[in-house]
């Protein structure tokens, strides 16, 4: 290490300061050439689509020639941007995500934070296990957990419906009332593991020194853990916070599994089932709408949420 | 180069970009000029040079062997086979936007004058074969797939005709009569639940809008016309709100079960648990219960639907067409395919066998297997009960331009419903307007009632 | 506070967390569990056996079916998600490491500005993107191919984040300015320095996009029609729609999803020192 210090200084020394090049990095086609390979593919795929689809919905179906005739596009301002606005089927289900959301995500980014901090105390033996029990849902894809969750909603199949009902009770996880939650379930099952990592390693980058100071003034280990912990870990409960508020907003694949066993989830039960459902019905200009004000609603949520909590996080 | 410059120069490039894709985007597909008022021309019918593969998609069991028997005799013609059971029409469609439409396609008469606003069809007239066609169906199918005559555009494959299929044993047990009417079923139903309150006289599945439609059309509940330049939509209808009436009447006092989705483990389970009496249901069904509940063997009986009043009128659910899907260059060979697979005896008798399909030609009432009696069911000859049922369909009853949205909307209302949100005939209110809304979107010109 | 005291209460509140953690463990497990108990089992006994005990053991058999099903085809949907998942996670690394380094390491206009545009871009989610690149790619006509998944799955905005910042932490100015003495070029002082130091945080990017990618279930759903092309994801989905019309299909479902979960827990376990290393470092703020 010294010696790489040394020579630095030396050359310093020697060349005064200056180099070859732009304040001594390299030159503005080499910088190109390292962005490119993520920002042409960037540009394809995320910010063409987006000017396409916004493209899209500013233009409205019409026809000629009778029964069958032809169909063409032409511009229609902001109409199918009023009609999003004026479905009642799209408010429900801002709605319901709306209402997932509240409960979903504070309940989950909770347990995950009880179990980030219960794992960084010595109170608790075989972290390991429980670690590794916490993220195994992550390695599950949605779907996949979705349809594993089904058969133990399914009142045929489930062993946690049997134990249920040999205890007297009546479960009905698929019912109009408990469906949405059956779904947040799910949810919740795949990723307390995944946001309880991001918190676990936030608390193990925390010096030990912070405690001893702490522990000195027989502060016990609650305190500790709310007053110093979380506090210093704010940035990533933020940041999963403001994760699960986008990968809500965007529900689609567990309540379609679950809308393969139970008729208590319509086809436009998230906004982008309606979404889906509207291009499946080819008004693609509608859906365009659609997907254009998700992804707007989404946008201003998880970037309004930062912004409210970055000052008291010191982001 | 200033920071600010710089900066400002790749922001505006950016939003010029991104501006200029947008307004191309925006830029619409011209209007067409005026002849396209005319139908577009049948397209040209030649022979293929050299080999010809086919694209044939469809959602029927067993059709590969069908399609395997062809390719055996016809090798100058080959036919891929690609099952589409899961999302039919989700996948015809995308196929169709991406350009993709496989040669022929399974269409069910429900879904043509909707995928023919999709422009999704090639017309096959040119093709004499095609046109001579016409007298091997069964007239209302010829009608639908031909759009009242007006071009060719699918081959009837199979119709659905309706009929009850009931568990004699069961009615014998609770020495009640076979209904012959709905209001006689309606008493049995509600004899029968008495009698054990485990027993449901059938169940009533939401989700399934095929179906409903079928019970809508047995009481001549038409749904849409066109006249005048216009559709004309009365999915609420005086005759549709009886049906749905009467069966908000069997769901209030619980003589229906709701839970069960149609061809589910879940309802096979029940009828396994003597749990549900009778089925209302479409001839392809009679192989669901010989193939599922093989113990049941020689306690169904199939009967006539239960009627409105006298009338003789049936239903229709289900049958499928194959149809000459657009972007089809080899109409010729199409033809003598589709034709083969709808007409021919051989054909026939292996879709009815491994498909249970029923079919839609004149020719396969003359089936040697539609003639016998099925084993499973007492040896009765069911299909005579079907074949009277298909003559009491009612042929002037038409289906929309945008059905697959209506039945989802349909759907999604009678399942509330069945929850308890509303009424059955709340579904009629919501489909109709599912109906006018989702045709006034693609610029179809419609209007309310009559 | 007395010691004895202290003992008792901190072996109380041991035993209160240990529970809670068992219970919480449980739950976590409970559905993989009964996924491997189902999965032994034959079609029959899955309704009518007590779900969470074992019946008749007949995984091989379970096995046999699901791969011999249609042609093959869970087969070709395990291959697909591999490519899809493997190659993309892959390509994707290399690309979001390329921009990262630049955006930690080179100085120059404009930088934060497309580090900001990228940031905006972590806040989109690819299931809303999706829809409208379904739009443009049938405009385009490359739906319903493998690149119609494969293209949009490489771009990861957070992996870029991630590589900028482990970049940041791991690699010192001191080491890329000797190599520059050296002689190196800017490529050269990446792949062979660079490349080194960074590899825990590599593994934890690669790791995230494989997973992000392995269980992308929309935007597949969207693109692909045809069955040869659908990744295990879609696949199952498909399968699981069709169950009501073929009873059968539903062990092969169950059995497939067991078979779907293991490679991505193998992969984990295989690469869990990397990750651990990976987030520590980068140490998420």
């Amino acid at each position: 290490m010294t010696d790489i210090a040394t020579r630095g200084t030396r050359v310093v020394a020697t060349t005064g300061g200056r180099s070859r090049h732009n304040g001594g990095g390299p030159r503005a086609g080499t910088i190109a050439a390292f962005l490119i390979p993520f920002f042409l593919p960037f540009v394809l795929f995320y910010l063409v689509p987006i000017a396409y689809a916004i493209g899209q919905s500013f233009l409205v179906v019409r026809r000629t020639g009778g029964q069958y005739g032809t169909s063409y596009t032409t511009f229609g301002g902001f109409d199918q941007y009023v009609q999003v606005f004026q479905n009642t089927e799209f408010w429900s289900s801002i709605g319901r995500i709306g209402l997932f959301g509240i409960v979903q995500v504070p309940v989950m980014l909770f347990v995950a934070l009880i179990m980030a901090l219960l794992l960084d105390t010595p109170l608790l033996k075989l972290k390991a296990f429980f670690r590794i029990a916490a993220f195994m849902p992550y390695a599950v894809p949605g779907v996949i957990a979705a349809i594993m969750w089904s058969f133990l909603y399914s009142p045929q199949l489930s062993p946690v419906v049997d134990l249920l009902k040999a205890i007297g009770l009546q479960p009905d996880f698929l019912g109009p009332g408990a469906v949405l939650w059956s779904a947040a379930n799910v949810s919740t099952w795949l990723w307390t593991g995944y946001n309880m990592l991001i918190m676990f390693s936030a608390l193990q980058a925390i010096p030990q020194e912070l405690y001893e100071a702490a522990k000195l003034d027989g502060a016990s280990n609650w305190a500790i853990a709310w007053k110093i912990k979380v506090p210093i870990i704010a940035p990533s409960i933020i940041l999963t916070t403001v994760f699960s508020i986008i990968g809500t907003l965007q529900l689609y694949a567990e309540p379609a599994v679950l809308r393969q066993i139970s008729s208590n989830i319509s086809s436009t039960f998230t906004p982008n089932m309606l979404a889906y459902a509207v291009a499946s019905g080819n008004n693609y200009q509608q859906a365009a709408a659609i997907s254009v004000v998700i992804a707007v609603i989404t946008f201003v949520l998880s970037f309004g949420f930062m912004r409210l909590t970055s000052k008291r996080a010191g982001l | 180069m200033s920071n600010t410059a710089t900066r400002i120069r790749i922001a505006g490039a950016v939003v010029a970009a991104a501006a200029s894709i947008a307004g191309l985007a925006a830029c619409s597909s011209p209007a067409p000029s005026g002849d396209a008022a005319a139908a577009a021309p049948a397209a040209a019918c030649e022979p293929a040079k050299g080999n010809v593969t086919l694209q044939y998609w469809n959602t029927v069991p067993g059709m590969d062997q069908v399609v395997a028997l062809w390719n055996k005799n016809n090798p100058n013609i080959q036919v891929e086979m690609k099952n589409i059971s899961n999302d039919q029409y989700g996948t015809i469609g995308n196929a169709l936007k991406a350009g993709k439409a496989p040669e022929l396609a399974q269409v069910g008469y429900d879904e043509l004058p909707d995928l023919r606003t999709q422009n999704a069809f090639v017309d096959a007239s040119a093709c004499a074969d095609a046109t001579a066609a016409k007298s091997k169906f069964v007239p209302w199918t010829w009608s639908q797939t031909s759009f009242g005559d007006t071009g060719v555009f699918a081959f009837p494959q199979d119709t659905g005709p309706m009929a009850l299929y009931v568990r004699s044993d069961i009615f014998k047990k609770h020495d009640l009569e076979i209904p012959k009417t709905w209001d006689e079923y309606a008493a049995d139903a509600q004899k029968l639940h008495d009698a054990d309150p485990n027993l449901s006289i059938t169940f009533f599945d939401p989700n399934n809008a095929e179906w409903f439609n079928g019970l809508l059309w047995q009481n001549n509940a038409e749904m849409y016309g066109y006249a005048g330049d216009k559709w004309h939509v009365t999915v609420e209808s005086d005759q549709s709100k009886q049906v749905a009436e009467y069966w908000q009447k069997l769901i209030d006092a619980k003589l229906v079960r709701t839970d069960l989705a149609h061809g589910s483990t879940p309802m096979y389970a029940a009828y396994q648990k003597n749990q549900i009496a009778t089925y209302v249901g479409a001839a392809w069904g009679y192989s669901m219960f010989r193939d599922n509940l093989p113990d049941q063997a020689g306690k169904w009986t199939i009967v006539p639907m239960p009627t409105w009043g006298s009338s003789a009128a049936s239903g229709d659910w289900g049958g499928s067409t194959v149809a000459f899907m657009k972007g089809n260059t080899h109409l010729y060979e199409s033809v003598k395919f589709n034709s083969w697979l709808n007409t021919d005896p051989e054909a026939l008798a292996l879709e009815n066998k491994l498909g249970g399909l029923y079919p839609a030609a004149t020719a396969g009432s003359a089936l040697p297997a539609l003639a016998e009696g099925v084993p499973y069911y007492n040896n009765e000859k069911i299909f005579d009960v079907f074949a009277d049922s298909s003559k009491n369909i009612d042929t002037s009853f038409t289906w929309g331009p945008t059905q697959k949205t209506v039945n989802l909307a349909l759907q999604d209302a009678l399942a509330k419903a069945t929850a308890g949100d509303g009424k059955l005939a709340d579904a009629l209110t919501a489909a109709q307007a599912a109906a006018l809304k989702s045709m006034q979107d693609q610029a179809i010109p419609a209007v309310a009632g009559n | 506070m007395s010691n004895q005291t202290a003992m008792r209460e901190s072996r109380v509140s041991r035993t209160a967390v240990m529970a809670l953690m068992f219970l919480l463990a449980i739950y976590f497990l409970l559905p993989i569990y009964f996924l491997i108990v189902a999965a032994t089992k034959p079609q029959g006994d899955l309704a009518s056996t007590f779900g969470l005990a074992f019946s008749h053991f007949d995984l091989f058999k379970n096995l046999g079916t699901l791969f011999s099903r249609s042609d093959g085809i869970f087969g070709r949907w395990a291959l697909n998600s591999v490519i899809y998942a493997v190659l993309g996670a892959a390509v994707g690394t290399l690309i979001s490491a390329l921009c990262g380094y630049a955006l930690a390491k080179f100085k120059f206009r404009g930088r934060e500005f497309l580090f900001s545009v990228i940031l905006g871009g972590v806040l989109v989610p690819t299931t809303a993107l999706a829809l409208p690149l379904f739009l443009l790619f049938s405009a385009t006509g490359i739906v319903n191919t493998y690149l119609a998944v494969f293209l949009p799955s490489i771009v990861s905005p957070f992996g870029v984040y991630l590589a900028r910042i482990f970049t940041a932490a791991a690699v010192p100015e001191e080491i890329l300015e000797s190599a520059r003495l050296d002689g190196a070029g800017e490529f050269r002082t990446f792949f062979s320095v660079a490349l080194k130091l960074l590899t825990p945080s590599l593994v934890t990017i690669f790791l995230f996009q494989f997973v992000g990618i392995w269980n992308n279930f929309f935007l597949p759903m969207v693109m692909l029609q045809k069955e040869s092309l659908f990744p295990i994801t879609l696949g199952l989905y498909e399968w699981n729609g069709q169950t009501a019309r073929v009873s059968l299909l539903q062990e092969s479902v169950i059995t497939g999803a067991l078979v779907s979960i293991v490679p991505v827990i193998i992969v984990f376990i295989l690469l869990q020192r990397f990750w651990r290393t990976g987030l520590a470092s980068g140490s998420i703020k």
